[in-house]
């Protein structure tokens, strides 16, 4: 790397009183690049947000531009980095446009009245963070997404190269929370340094290039976001469960919680469960059933099928086959052998063709009393036969034989207690 | 502000033609009865050497008080600041009783002033004693301070015997003993603080919003809390040592200030200048020329209060 960092920290320690929150974090920050700072609540976010400002005592070393950040003067450090706090009180009634043209102080005397030049910087700022039609309304009848919207315009307006923002987009709704983070990414493409602490992970990992991950003021984990956001790395450092993946719409990482479980409570902990599905009927189904502790399988798959990346995900075991071609008998036998070993059967409704016939069919084999149908609700078995009517006839048989039926996956859930118990 | 100047530079123009019509007026103006135009040899000694002084030392003593809340308010972020928060009021209290029950009255307003400044130095160095502190711990001390302070007040009020009715007149306040040289002092301070705090009307804003938002903002805000502070304290100290401890003008005209012109400090540091200095002058006239000189806080409140309600009712809550 040459070129010089926008911000340089080595060995950076930071805190309130004798406590040090930011424990020796080294890292640094290039022009043009938009950085997520994520990590529990607590961990020292907004702490090394803040000593990087220079609002918290920090010690160790850190360069702005280059330079050691205690040579700068405030009125200098005020030109070069800008700061968008989480909140901040509004003790009075300033308007809008009043607090956004404090962001000039640092490049105006205070001998000297605001040029016309910096009221148009702080309307165009206003603009860009779309609440130029509040300028003269008073900061205390604000909503918080408005306010913080004004925040980010002042920082906007100080025209620094480096900024920093704590959670920007806590008190946004989805479609302001894209504008903002869209207007950010530009910034960063334009040559701007972006730093900002994040607690929505999937908002973090679609915007930014980089994500530092912190804990306890330490640094585990600094990358792309698909390199930092694993199941394992947030296993470690906020104890939840996700399942990551790549989100079709954006190529970019995605994660989900897998609801957390409390083994203790629940009476289905140790039920066996085998989902049969196909097509993507099982997607939602496999979720919900993981979440609920249960320990699931799915049956045959083939690779290209959405219940597939769904199991993969979930680390459900399966029995994969390739796409578009007869099920092997291998694989059969396979599903067969599962099939004995389960506790119960939730046959998910499933477009059924003569293909993966031979699925349904086994199911004719065991017993009945262990099978549980989910068929969506005002849907029929034809609409899912492909194969002429011996589908829909396979599934009539299931229930005809004494296989029960439900709409629902709560449904599913009371079979399953009920039979368990 | 192109839009608001239009507002505020007639706003303040008005309160400056203002003022200097209520000084004239309220100089003319006395229980003596002298109107604006007499021959007699004492009415030039009474205007000149007994309420010009007085009138002046009114002036600058609202002025300051008014100016010192304005800081106070904006440092604190606090609307219910008041000058006397840290605890100068009661300081200074304390000081004036010592010297009124142990030196007979002696020395009243040099110890009122020791006092005032004693209890910010306490307050300053009990809060400051961990390095990093907040305004609220500032806050905090100082209330706990004005307690402590008020107690001992108290205390002496209830052990005093025949000085009990000198110290509770010097409690609330007022212009009986005002010399020359109180005027000149007073504006010796309200001119150069006056100035400084005017000066520092935009840190004055960003400290309003926090002191972090201040740093943000490329203001020194560690040195600009240290310098309103000093500012006000010498504001307040001399206020309290001229005329006692007077009420409401530091906490209401601040109010007015800021309904009427907005709360960019820049314009509420001129206005509560001009606005305090009228509120007391004409206070005083109206207890001096009125009332047999009964303690002017009395007055402040009474007058003050009713037109602050009804600027609230008018307004609605903008502060």
């Amino acid at each position: 790397m040459t070129g010089q960092y926008s911000i340089n920290a080595e060995d950076l320690h930071a805190g309130y009183g004798t406590q040090d929150i930011v424990k020796s974090i080294s890292c640094s920050f290039s022009p043009g690049t938009f950085t997520g700072i994520i990590g529990p609540n607590g961990s020292g976010k907004t702490t090394l947000l803040k000593a990087f400002s220079r609002v918290i005592p920090a010690s160790g070393i850190l360069e702005l531009d280059g330079k050691a950040v205690s040579d700068f003067t405030p009125a200098e450090l005020g030109m070069a980095l800008g700061f968008v706090p989480q909140d901040e009180g509004r003790p009075f009634s300033y308007t809008v446009l009043q607090v956004v043209l404090m962001a000039r102080y640092a490049r105006t005397s205070r001998f000297a009245a605001l040029m016309p030049a910096d009221y148009a910087r702080c309307r165009r700022a206003l603009e860009d963070t779309g609440v130029a039609h509040l300028a003269d309304r008073s900061i205390r009848t604000l909503s918080g997404g408005e306010w913080q919207r004004v925040l980010i315009a002042r920082a906007l307006a100080q025209d620094t190269n480096v900024l920093l923002l704590d959670e920007p987009t806590s008190h946004l709704d989805l479609s302001h929370q894209s504008d903002i983070l869209t207007l950010m990414r530009d910034l960063a493409a334009s040559g701007a340094t972006i730093i900002g602490v994040f607690h929505d992970l999937n908002l973090a990992a679609l915007y930014c290039d980089r994500l530092i991950m912190i804990k306890n003021g330490q640094m585990v984990a600094d990358g792309t976001p698909d390199k930092v956001l694993t199941p394992e790395k947030i296993r470690e450092v906020y104890s939840a469960e996700v399942v990551t993946s790549c989100h079709p719409a954006t190529g970019r990482t995605f994660l989900m919680p897998v609801t957390a479980i409390n083994g203790n409570v629940s009476p289905l902990k140790s039920l066996n469960v085998q989902v049969i599905s196909g097509g993507g009927s099982g997607s939602g189904l496999l979720y919900f059933l993981t979440g609920r502790g249960l320990s699931v399988s799915a049956g045959i798959l083939a690779t290209t099928d959405t219940d597939y990346i769904t199991a993969k995900a979930l680390e459900i075991p399966c029995i994969p086959v390739l796409p578009f071609s007869q099920i092997p008998v291998h694989s059969l036998e396979k599903l067969k052998a599962m099939l004995a070993q389960a506790d119960r059967v939730v046959l998910s409704v499933h477009p059924v063709g003569a293909g993966n016939l031979p699925v349904l069919l086994a199911l004719r084999d065991m017993d009945p009393a262990r099978i549980i149908i989910h068929l969506p609700e005002g849907r029929e078995f034809a609409s899912y036969d492909f194969a002429k009517g011996t589908a829909a006839a396979a599934y009539q048989d299931l229930c005809a034989a004494g296989a029960r039926c439900t709409t629902s996956y709560v449904g599913i859930l009371g079979l399953l207690l009920t039979a368990s118990s | 502000m192109i839009p608001a100047l239009t507002r505020t530079i007639p706003l303040i123009i008005g309160l400056a033609v203002a003022a200097v019509v209520t000084i004239v007026l309220c100089t003319f103006i006395g229980p003596a009865g002298f109107g604006f135009v007499s021959t007699a040899p004492s009415a030039a000694d009474i205007v000149g050497s007994i309420r010009l002084p007085r009138v002046l030392a009114a002036f600058f003593v609202g002025a300051s008080l008014a100016v010192a809340g304005a800081a106070m308010q904006a440092l604190f972020r606090n609307p219910m600041a008041d000058p006397y928060i840290l605890g100068t009021s009661s300081g200074g209290a304390l000081g004036a009783s010592l010297a009124i029950v142990f030196l007979g009255g002696l020395f009243v307003p040099v110890f009122a002033w020791a006092g005032a400044v004693a209890a910010i130095l306490i307050v300053w160095s009990i809060a400051g004693r961990k390095g990093v502190i907040s305004v609220e711990t500032l806050l905090l001390t100082g209330i706990a301070v004005s307690f402590f302070f008020s107690a001992v007040v108290s205390f002496l009020i209830a052990v005093a015997g025949e000085n009990v009715h000198q110290i509770l007149f010097w409690l609330m306040g007022g212009f009986w003993n005002a010399s020359p040289s109180d005027a000149i002092l007073s504006a010796c301070i309200l001119v150069p603080a006056g100035l400084l705090l005017f000066f520092m009307g935009r840190d004055l804003n960003a400290l309003s919003l926090g002191e972090e938002t201040a740093a943000h903002l490329g203001i020194d805000a560690t040195r600009a809390r240290w310098t309103v502070l000093g500012a006000s304290t010498l504001l307040v100290a001399g206020a309290v040592s001229i005329a006692g401890s007077i009420g409401f003008v530091g906490l209401v005209i601040p109010h007015i200030a800021r309904m009427l012109l907005g709360p960019d400090n820049r314009v509420v540091i001129p206005a509560c200048i001009l606005a305090g200095g009228i509120l007391l002058v004409i206070s005083d006239t109206i207890t001096r020329t009125f009332l047999s000189d009964l303690p002017v806080g009395i007055i402040t409140a009474f007058i003050g209060a009713p037109f602050f309600i009804w600027l609230i009712h008018k307004r609605g809550e903008t502060l």
